[in-house]
């Protein structure tokens, strides 16, 4: 195995570097400048192609792929929204690994993040020695992907202060970043190839707005909550295998247990059951990466203090440290979910009534 | 694997052309099959009944979207139970294009399917009504296989596929091998399709009946047939049968049809149409490109067209994006067809293109407002025309010219806003009884946003009716439903009456003049005019057999304001009317005596009834057609001798006043009498009082001893049972309006020797707080008393 992927999460071109150099070797369609696969080949490396063995990364919502992909290509940047948890930030890693071969190109975006981490820092000991030079200069990724005309990720966008973010609307626009300190005519131009992904929630607390000059420069994609009930359950399955890989952890039932899991965070997400009853929704985010969060610690539960047969009651025990963080009315929404729904989906499956029998023992307020 | 089917059989020289109604792709390649094949007769998937229509459907002035549209009766149901149901053609259906090139070329062409009325073609597979008459074609979208083949291909969904397998085809050069990969794609979709589910849908015998009457056509034609069928039932058409039948006949009195303007909006598949493809209007721009503009090499940039088409809609609405903007949607629609495989940008690319460029925002699950545009902008409103010769019914005829007399456009499916200056101009009187008139049809024409409303007293001051109006297709539609009962516009609004007086009974309320009297004064406002006396009968049928006082004088209320206002209504001749109000006028007598049964505690809507009904005797008067009294005058004669409940006592005796047969003196006494009597409740005491004075309140000042006795009582009166007094006083003096409060209050004055003036005094305290202090007052007189401070 390769050294790097004993990391705890290794880089998507590394993790899936067998399948990039199968699409690379097979692909033969015209490739953008810049781009190390062409756009075909991107969209099969993200939605899967069973012929050469590429798995399907991104569930749910192909004609987005397709749209964000080729929005890369034109001269506007590419702006990922949507609520938490959507797979937003895997899908900019998984495109920046496929077009660029490299998605390690990213700007982690916070109240801290300054114009330094857009633009360029300097290492000061060498500023002091030699003066402002190429060498004592420190390219932010966005400078990094702009000279080797790659994609650049900024995450979490809107968590930076909106002045902090304004420093992109030149780069987007001119495609050229001025360096002064370095001459008075020394302007950096992008080579073909850059482009930027950025994510962004526009609903979260603590979210700062967008000025409308930066957001012109982008086009959105919303991505949205899966809501095929059948492919978020494939998505919860082969992530829960990938996690509980390296940790040789082996579980029975978990088939059956990520339906059960899936249909309830579906329930709770829509605010209506697949019987048609209506339910009032919690707050807190119930996003799939969330649903893997509980079965991955329902199954660590069954594998280490159990008999390793993973069951409804597992769930259970898990899913309230999902629900119960944002709101206190959100523990009562779900033992009132509790108390109806699943008591009469208990009354006819054993797993719905280990669920029940389970959640009714845990503490919702 | 399915075999593909053939496209010709060489044996019989039948080409059998599998298509997708409404398909541009298919339309053009059939034309191309067609000039090339030249044959001697076309047949086209269709119900064989409307064969009578197709020189109309060919005729120069028909300008799709147009729709033949069928009523049959269903099977032992009532007489106007009945389904209508629509075979549309629009610019690019394949059966439009094969029966216009024979129509060019006098060929000979047909339809092959079962007779509309046929029971296969008057319920779908659910047993409902079917609404179209040309086949369903769900199983493009949602059959199994075509789910599989959309994973396969990207696709969303099995119109994408289509889209991506056979529209990209449209300009293709070999038609032979478009044809064989549409059958074998929709032979593939017949593979995956239960027998039984065809069974039950009808699909095998409408088979049957096209097998036959394609068999009968070979053998009256020499050369070439060219058949055109739903790709569903292309397979069906070639090998033997030796179970068929003779064709089944249309039958010419079980159906009617008609050649009428259809609308995008209604050929949309997205809006439940069973059959055809999603945004027409899409596939329409398509058509349009390829036959027109491509054509003409006027424009090759087909992206550019249509999202600048979308882009000068916007800025209509004062909303375009910017160049930039569009240039990029432009840039984004090409190269998601390239990246898609397609070589021009197809429904899905436009969208996706507009999605991603024109947004700046997150898009909620249900959708952005600017995608609705999109969506509606490509579903398109354009309506079709016929040519005058149609052969609609007279009622739609009538209504369509005497919409264009109005003014009304009528020529697409806009929704318009137009205002009504019905005060002041005839012809807009006459505009807003022709709404009135389609919306109790039920045409779907127009919806009144705003304007007076006589009916509840609301917003009498304003001078314009506003109404929201728009054409459809389905104005038509209801109208030619209607047709069966009537010629023109008010005919059928009386028919449509007739029908809502026969259904008051089941909505419980049978035996109601009130509610009868409302059918028919709607039928007034909507413009019935003369026609209204044909329901009058119905009317009095209803009015006779109420036995509720009350909505019997609302119904001669009613009755008597038609009557004043029947000119403004544009009824010339007031007989029925009068007629109408006499009947109601005769079982108000019938009702009368029956007021002497009427317990004191149910006897306010009794006195209600007889205050309206005075009001109603003034306005009559006053409006010149009064009523014979005389025998009112003696229905009251013998009610007064009776024990009557006192508030009903009051209200006849103060009729006996203003008829004269009553005195001031008479009622004074009467009055001591009730005021003194011995009611437990104070409320009892006054009602009579409250009877005077709710039929007539002028007794109050003409007669002087109503106050007499009045003040007598009050005079008289404990504190205590003066409070007590005082809520039921005052609700027996509330129809009193300020200038009669004031008069009353200078009559009281003068009798008590003071100046009016002080009795005027305004009082800013709540009664409740009056109330609350006036006891305090007497407590705080007694405390003083005991204390000897007095």
């Amino acid at each position: 195995m390769n050294a790097e992927i004993q990391n705890l999460r290794a880089p998507a071109e590394l993790r899936h570097a067998d399948e990039l150099a199968r699409l690379a070797e097979a692909d033969n369609a015209p490739r953008p400048a810049g781009w190390q696969l062409s756009p075909r080949a991107v969209r099969r490396f993200i939605l899967g192609d069973p012929k050469l063995g590429v798995a399907r990364k991104f569930y749910g919502d192909d004609p987005l792929v397709d749209r964000a992909i080729v929005s890369l290509m034109s001269r506007q940047g590419l702006m990922l929204v949507g609520e938490p948890g959507t797979a937003k930030s895997m899908l900019s890693e998984l495109l920046g690994a496929a077009i660029s071969g490299t998605s390690a190109l990213v700007v982690q975006g916070s109240a801290g993040t300054n114009e330094d981490h857009i633009r360029y820092g300097w290492n000061y000991a060498l500023l002091l020695a030699e003066g402002p030079t190429e060498r004592a200069l420190v390219p932010s990724p966005v400078l990094n992907a702009m000279r080797s005309g790659r994609i650049v990720r900024f995450e979490e966008i809107t968590r930076c202060p909106p002045e902090v973010q304004d420093a992109l609307i030149s780069i987007l626009s001119e495609k050229s970043l001025a360096l002064p300190e370095l001459g008075a005519d020394r302007v950096e131009a992008a080579r073909p190839g850059f482009n930027i992904i950025a994510t962004a929630n526009l609903r979260d607390r603590g979210v700062h707005e967008m000025s409308s000059a930066l957001k012109r420069r982008f086009n959105f994609e919303t991505v949205h909550p899966i809501d095929d009930p059948a492919f978020e359950k494939e998505l919860v399955l082969r992530q829960l295998a990938e996690r509980l890989e390296p940790e040789a952890v082996a579980v029975k039932g978990a088939e059956d247990v990520a339906e059960l899991l899936v249909r309830t965070f579906q329930d709770l997400r829509s605010g209506r059951t697949a019987e048609g009853a209506s339910l009032n929704r919690p707050d807190a985010v119930m996003s799939t990466a969330e649903a893997v969060n509980v079965l991955h610690a329902a199954a660590l539960e069954a594998a280490y203090l159990d008999d390793g047969k993973l069951g409804g009651g597992h769930v259970a025990r898990q899913i309230q440290g999902v629900v119960l963080k944002d709101s206190p009315d959100d523990g009562k929404k779900l033992r009132a979910y509790v108390d109806h729904i699943v008591k009469e989906r208990a009354a006819r499956s054993g797993l719905w009534k280990e669920f029940y029998t389970a959640a009714r023992a845990l503490k919702l307020g | 694997m399915v075999d593909p089917a053939p496209l010709h059989d060489p044996l019989r020289d039948v080409f059998v052309v599998p298509v997708r109604h409404h398909s541009p792709a298919c339309a053009a390649q059939l034309a191309a099959l067609l000039d090339q094949v030249q044959p001697a007769a076309v047949l086209v998937e269709g119900p064989c009944d409307f064969d009578p229509l197709i020189p109309l459907i060919c005729d120069a002035r028909t300008r799709p979207p147009v729709a033949v549209v069928a009523l049959r009766q269903l099977d032992g149901a009532a007489r106007r139970k009945r389904a209508t149901s629509y075979f549309p053609f629009s610019a690019h259906s394949p059966e439009y294009v094969a029966l216009r090139h024979a129509h060019g070329r006098q060929v000979a062409s047909q339809f092959i399917d079962l007779p509309s009325h046929a029971r296969a073609m008057l319920f779908d597979g659910e047993g409902e009504p079917a609404r179209t008459l040309q086949g369903d074609e769900t199983l493009f979208d949602s059959g199994d296989y075509v789910t599989a083949l959309a994973r396969d291909l990207g696709c969303r969904d099995g119109n994408e596929v289509w889209d991506q397998l056979f529209e990209t085809r449209i300009a293709d050069a070999d038609w032979r091998r478009f044809f064989a990969d549409v059958g074998q794609y929709c032979a593939c979709i017949r593979a995956a399709t239960a027998q039984s589910v065809m069974e039950t849908d009808g699909t095998l015998e409408r088979e049957v009946q096209m097998r036959a009457l394609v068999a009968r056509a070979r053998a009256a034609t020499q050369g070439p047939i060219v058949v055109v069928v739903g790709g569903f039932h292309a397979s069906a058409m070639f090998g033997d049968h030796p179970g068929d039948g003779a064709p089944v006949p249309p039958s010419g009195s079980e159906a009617s049809s008609y050649l009428v303007r259809y609308g995008n909006r209604q050929l949309d598949a997205l809006a439940g149409y069973s059959a055809g493809l999603p945004l027409p209007g899409f596939y329409q721009h398509w058509w349009d490109w390829h036959h027109c503009e491509r054509a003409n090499g006027a424009t090759d940039d087909w992206a550019g067209t249509l999202i600048g088409g979308f882009v000068a809609h916007l800025r209509g609405q004062g909303r375009a994006p910017s160049f930039p903007v569009m240039l990029s949607a432009i840039e984004q629609a090409k190269r998601l067809a390239s990246l898609r495989g397609r070589p021009l940008p197809l429904r899905d690319d436009v969208i996706d293109a507009v999605r991603s460029t024109f947004i700046k925002d997150e898009i909620p699950r249900a959708g952005a407002a600017l995608l609705q545009e999109l969506h509606g902008w490509l579903t398109g409103s354009a309506i079709g025309d016929v040519p005058p010769a149609a052969g609609s019914p007279p009622l739609v005829e009538a209504v369509r010219s005497e919409a264009r007399r109005l003014r009304f456009v009528v020529d697409d499916g806009e929704i318009r806003t137009r205002n009504l200056d019905i005060y002041r101009k005839e012809t807009h009187r006459e505009a807003s009884r022709f709404c009135h008139a389609l919306a109790l049809v039920g045409a779907g024409f127009g919806q009144r946003t705003a304007g007076p409303d006589f009916r509840n007293d609301v917003a009498l001051d304003r001078l314009f009716e506003v109404w929201s109006v728009g054409w459809s297709p389905m104005v038509e539609a209801r109208l030619i439903e209607v047709s069966e009962l009537a010629d023109s516009l008010p005919e059928a609004v009386i028919a449509v009456i007739a029908e809502r007086i026969a259904a008051l009974a089941e909505q419980g309320l049978g035996r109601n003049a009130e509610a009868a009297i409302d059918l028919f004064a709607t039928a007034c406002r909507a413009g019935a005019g003369e026609s209204a006396g044909a329901i009058l009968q119905l009317v009095e049928a209803e009015v006779i057999e109420d036995a509720e006082l009350r909505s019997v004088v609302a119904a001669l209320s009613d009755a008597v304001l038609l009557r004043r206002g029947h000119k403004v209504l544009g009824i010339s001749d007031p007989a029925p009317i009068d007629q109408l109000m006499h009947t109601i006028w005769r079982r108000v007598l019938v009702l009368l005596p029956e007021l002497a049964a009427i317990p004191a505690d149910q006897a306010r809507p009794a006195l209600q009834a007889l205050a309206d009904l005075r009001g109603v005797i003034e306005i009559a008067r006053s409006a010149g057609f009064g009523f014979d009294l005389g025998p009112f005058d003696e229905a009251l004669a013998r009610l007064e001798a009776q024990d009557l409940a006192p508030a009903i006592a009051g209200a006849v005796m103060a009729f006996a006043l203003l008829d004269g047969r009553a005195d001031g003196q008479a009622l004074g006494l009467r009055l001591q009498v009730e005021l003194a009597g011995a009611y437990l409740d104070a409320g009892e005491r006054l009602a009579f009082v409250g009877g005077i004075i709710a039929i007539s309140r002028e007794l109050l000042w003409t007669v002087p001893q109503v106050v007499e006795a009045l003040d007598a009582v009050v005079g008289d009166a404990e504190e205590d049972d003066f409070i007590a007094m005082l809520p039921h006083l005052r609700l027996a003096l509330m129809p009193l309006d300020p200038g009669e409060i004031d008069r009353l209050s200078t009559i009281v004055a003068e009798r008590l020797g003071i100046s009016p003036d002080a009795l005027a005094q305004v009082v800013a305290i709540s009664e409740d707080e009056a109330l609350r202090n006036a006891a305090l007052d007497r407590e705080l007189a007694r405390k003083l008393e005991a204390e000897g401070v007095a």
